[in-house]
């Protein structure tokens, strides 16, 4: 999957499930602040991964992601192993 | 379809909620460890407060037993999921500390705060997904103001009523809820050898309680209603601690 579907189908969904505004999402910025998430909100970070792209996931595989170019790079990896 | 579990619910307080619960239309999960005959009548009682429900035994305090169980239920049920959890298994040892055992002490603590802890972080995950769950720990009386002769059962009770509170303000936002009852002195197997002539001049309510007066709590702390209250430590004892 091209890398840019991935970023947008992901911020979008990210958007939605913790209402917030997509345009405040950098690459460099910080997940866990800009979603103001914490660790318990990774469980739905994990079904929605799973809802859109079809891979499970598991809180460790989240211990290297913290920006969300971080994230970007790993569902990339993932999703095109 | 609304789900819910109980540990050690083959009897006494774990059977009354178990109808309880089955009265308001839940399906009943009924977990034992060893006493299939009691369990079985749970389960009829269950069918006959207009409800259904199965048997799923495992030992509570063995990682393994809970694991592989509630594994094999979730994948049985797919797209369901057991949103009240009733932490209800426990056992006594009582014994003077002075001659308290290893067994007695280990067995009583494991029963009640390792099978809170598997039991709960099995079926917490899809609480969590789902944004609704209830969670109660039955404590006890013992567990507030430590009772002598009960260390053991004490420092376990008392130990689940701090990880109630603990839990409670982790997952509050998800709306999930995690509440502890302490009972007093309930007439069950538990309690039936001892001298309730004696102990219930104790009791300003004058009398044992019942299972039913413990279930009606578990009832409504299951509700919807009960959406604000958590973290709580409710007693249930016809005013004998206050």
């Amino acid at each position: 999957m091209d890398r840019e579907i991935i970023i947008k189908n992901i911020n979008s969904a990210l958007a939605d499930e913790f209402e917030k505004d997509p345009s405040t999402f950098s690459a460099d910025g910080n997940l866990y602040d800009v979603l103001e998430i914490d660790s318990l909100d990774l469980v739905d970070v994990i079904v929605l991964i799973e809802k859109l792209f079809g891979i499970k996931t598991a809180k460790e595989d989240f211990a290297s992601v913290k920006t969300f170019n971080d994230l970007y790079k790993f569902l990339e990896e993932r999703i095109n192993k | 379809m609304d789900i819910a579990l109980i540990t050690g619910g083959s009897r006494g307080i774990g059977r009354a909620c178990a109808i309880k619960l089955a009265q308001m239309g839940y399906y009943i999960v009924i977990n034992y460890r060893s006493n299939a005959a009691e369990a079985e009548a749970t389960l009829e009682a269950v069918k006959e407060a207009g409800s259904d429900g199965e048997l799923l035994p495992f030992d509570v305090a063995n990682k393994e037993s809970v694991e592989t169980a509630i594994s094999k239920w979730q994948e049985a049920h797919k797209g369901e999921y057991i949103s009240v959890l009733v932490n209800n298994a426990g056992i006594r040892h009582d014994n003077m500390l002075m001659w308290m055992t290893d067994e007695e002490w280990s067995s009583v603590l494991d029963t009640t705060l390792y099978g809170f802890m598997y039991v709960t972080r099995a079926l917490l995950k899809d609480m969590l997904i789902k944004k609704f769950g209830r969670i109660i720990n039955m404590s006890s009386l013992s567990g507030l103001k430590g009772l002598p002769g009960q260390t053991n059962y004490s420092a376990a009770k008392s130990g689940l009523i701090g990880a109630t509170k603990a839990l409670a303000q982790e997952v509050a936002r998800k709306n999930v809820t995690v509440n502890a009852i302490c009972p007093g002195f309930i007439q069950t197997d538990m309690t039936k050898d001892l001298d309730e002539a004696e102990l219930k001049k104790q009791i300003p309510a004058n009398r044992f309680g019942t299972p039913e007066e413990v279930a009606a709590v578990v009832g409504f702390l299951a509700s919807k209603e009960a959406a604000y209250v958590t973290g709580q430590a409710i007693s249930v004892n016809g005013g004998l601690y206050t």
